[in-house]
């Protein structure tokens, strides 16, 4: 132990490690009552530095050209060493992404942690929520199969809805007037690079805001009272919490074992439950593949534009949405977060993922 | 209610279901005249919705000529229409599409006796209402029309076994597809062995036949090989898996 202690002491007097950890993760306190809903950040988190390594590791080999690209997904999962691995860690894990990232979205709206001067920590996530499906679109075209070639065909043409600048917008986002080498260049660029950047800075200021105006306190149990908003910045402390690190950390990393497990079993058990035929086609721009539909995570969308007349008024719909849910906490102003005191509030939020779950299983099975 | 309810969406799946050929059958001529007629006439077009040609959209013009398209000259013979062909005549009037199988045909017993009335295509396959080609085409009730069924049932013998293989092997490969193995060569492979197999189906030589099914079994065998060392890495790949989910799971707990 002594050369370890060493160490420390040795990078201590140069950058107060201790005095860091001491007042960030031991001295850091959280609510006594946090329950394992909080732990859904860090399981994101973990989650996409996980996305982060396997994206770096399938990089080495991949080719972002179309007529290499699928066969270099091929050599991946045939021929490199566990590129099998890297390849299921990474496209089960963007889904897993996905369930952690609304649920966790699900557990601040069901808790109101949105209030109390949150605002811009629930737009921070929301933006992360958005850009996170964005990496999925983009990354969905990568391997060149039938089932990218023809989903993103679909996706970029729901843009043309868009009344004057739809045409235009839909050759952007292609790089031309069909889904061709040129949108796997630019979808490559974005995915890879562009959006990832983005993200990293977003995730980074979503955690200043957590960090800055403190964790709010689940709306449960006999002593919860509602806080008067405050016309000045005040961090929310909590006397008497329990430490971050190592009481609460143990739990993230309990909640994050589980989740990998879950991650891992689908891909040792299930490994097709999110690929269908058409992932495993070759691109065809002559061949159509019947029954062609987006991620169960877009089906809500695609759906959404099949029920309307018309395009233009499924996207204004689903605009008008996602405008709402992102400023949800300006319009929803009260200080009451408990669910129990907010009947209006909890009726929406289970009609909400009710509609969700039935529009996405229409969207399937139409 | 809701009884009535699902009755109603069953029909409506129903004829959603039957919309593809219902639409196809009114774009010819053929199908339009002869569906309304009765008796002799009317036959064929009820047998052939049922036949595997009718589900590939193989219509009555791609065999009998004609076109389909004018109700005036739908049976003229400018336009290229046959009728019904000679009894001889049937196995080239097949063989424009089933080239390969016309020339296995006529190399065998039943193609050689053809002058003698030996059986031609329509007598063992039917006309009409053709299904896809199985082993279940030699059977006794069939054979026995002109001869004993003896050698017939050694050759189904030999056959079954090798329909099998290659069956559990197609399954094996589409399986492995399924999981992102690259399995181009040995489809490849399953491919050419098909054929090679097909081509024995019109050969009465019981020892040709044992000869031919032992090959392709030989050449299979080799793709069950690699399948199994697959599968063995599957196994073991599902085997860490476990451990390394119970370890996550423990961590977690």
């Amino acid at each position: 132990m002594q050369p370890i202690k060493s160490l420390v002491d040795f990078i201590d007097v140069r950058l107060g490690v201790k005095d860091l950890y001491n007042k960030e993760l031991h001295g850091y306190l959280l609510p006594r009552n946090v329950n394992a809903w909080y732990t859904l950040g860090a399981v994101v988190l973990t989650l996409f530095t996980l996305q982060i390594v396997t994206g770096i590791l399938l990089l080495m080999f991949y080719v972002p050209d179309a007529e290499k690209a699928f066969a270099s997904v091929q050599y991946i999962v045939n021929e490199v060493p566990y590129g099998w691995l890297f390849r299921m860690l990474h496209a089960i894990g963007a889904n897993v992404i996905m369930i952690a990232l609304l649920l966790h979205m699900l557990s601040v709206l069901f808790m109101g942690s949105y209030k109390g001067r949150r605002e811009f920590t629930w737009l921070t996530g929301f933006i992360i929520l958005n850009l996170t499906l964005g990496l999925c679109l983009t990354g969905y075209l990568l391997p060149w199969s039938q089932l990218s070639f023809w989903a993103t065909t679909v996706a970029t043409d729901a843009a043309g809805a868009i009344p004057v600048i739809g045409e235009w917008l839909v050759e952007f986002l292609r790089g031309g007037p069909t889904v061709g080498n040129q949108t796997l260049g630019r979808f490559f660029a974005l995915h890879v690079v562009g959006m990832p950047l983005i993200l990293l800075g977003l995730i980074g200021v979503h955690l200043f805001c957590v960090k800055r105006r403190g964790i709010s306190i689940p709306p449960f149990g006999p002593d919860y009272r509602p806080s008067e908003e405050l016309p000045f910045f005040e961090h929310e402390k909590h006397a008497g919490g329990i430490p971050f690190f190592p009481n609460y950390f143990v739990k993230d990393a309990a909640v994050i074992s589980f989740f990998i497990a879950f991650m891992l079993a689908i891909i040792f058990y299930a490994p097709g439950m999110f690929f269908p035929e058409s992932a495993f086609q070759p691109a065809d721009p002559f061949l159509t593949p019947p029954h062609i539909k987006p991620e169960w995570y877009f089906l809500w969308a695609y759906q959404t534009l099949k029920i309307f007349p018309s395009e233009i008024i499924g996207l204004g719909v689903q605009g008008a949405f996602m405008t709402f849910l992102a400023l949800l906490p300006f319009i929803d102003r009260g200080p009451e977060r408990r669910p129990a005191k907010r009947p209006l509030f909890v009726t929406c939020f289970v009609l909400s993922i009710l509609l969700f779950l039935a529009i996405s299983i229409w969207g399937h099975y139409s | 209610m809701i009884r009535s309810i699902c009755g109603l969406f069953v029909l409506m799946v129903l004829a959603l279901w039957s919309m593809p050929a219902l639409l196809f059958a009114e774009d010819t001529v053929c199908i339009q005249c002869h569906g309304g007629q009765e008796g002799r006439l009317a036959a064929p077009v009820a047998e052939w919705r049922t036949s595997i040609h009718a589900e590939n959209g193989i219509s009555c013009h791609d065999c009998h000529g004609g076109d389909p398209t004018d109700f005036a000259m739908a049976m003229s013979p400018e336009r290229g229409f046959i009728g019904v062909p000679e009894y001889t005549a049937v196995p080239d009037f097949c063989g424009r599409c089933h080239v390969g199988v016309a020339a296995e045909y006529k190399a065998g017993a039943h193609g050689k006796a053809i002058e003698n009335g030996g059986a031609q295509c329509v007598i063992c396959h039917g006309n009409h209402a053709v299904q896809r080609a199985s082993l279940d085409l030699i059977n006794e009730e069939s054979c026995t029309r002109c001869h004993t069924y003896d050698r017939a049932a050694m050759i189904k013998l030999s056959l079954s076994e090798t329909d099998t293989m290659i069956s559990s092997v197609d399954h094996d490969l589409e399986r492995l597809y399924r999981l992102g193995f690259a399995v181009d060569e040995m489809k490849g492979s399953l491919f050419n062995q098909r054929n090679r197999f097909h081509s024995i189906f019109h050969e009465v030589d019981v020892e040709r036949v044992r000869e031919e099914t032992t090959g392709v079994q030989g050449e299979l065998g080799k793709i069950v090989k690699e399948v199994a060392s697959i599968d063995s890495t599957l196994g073991q790949r599902k085997l860490w898996g476990s451990v390394v989910i119970g370890l996550f799971i423990l961590a977690g707990v």
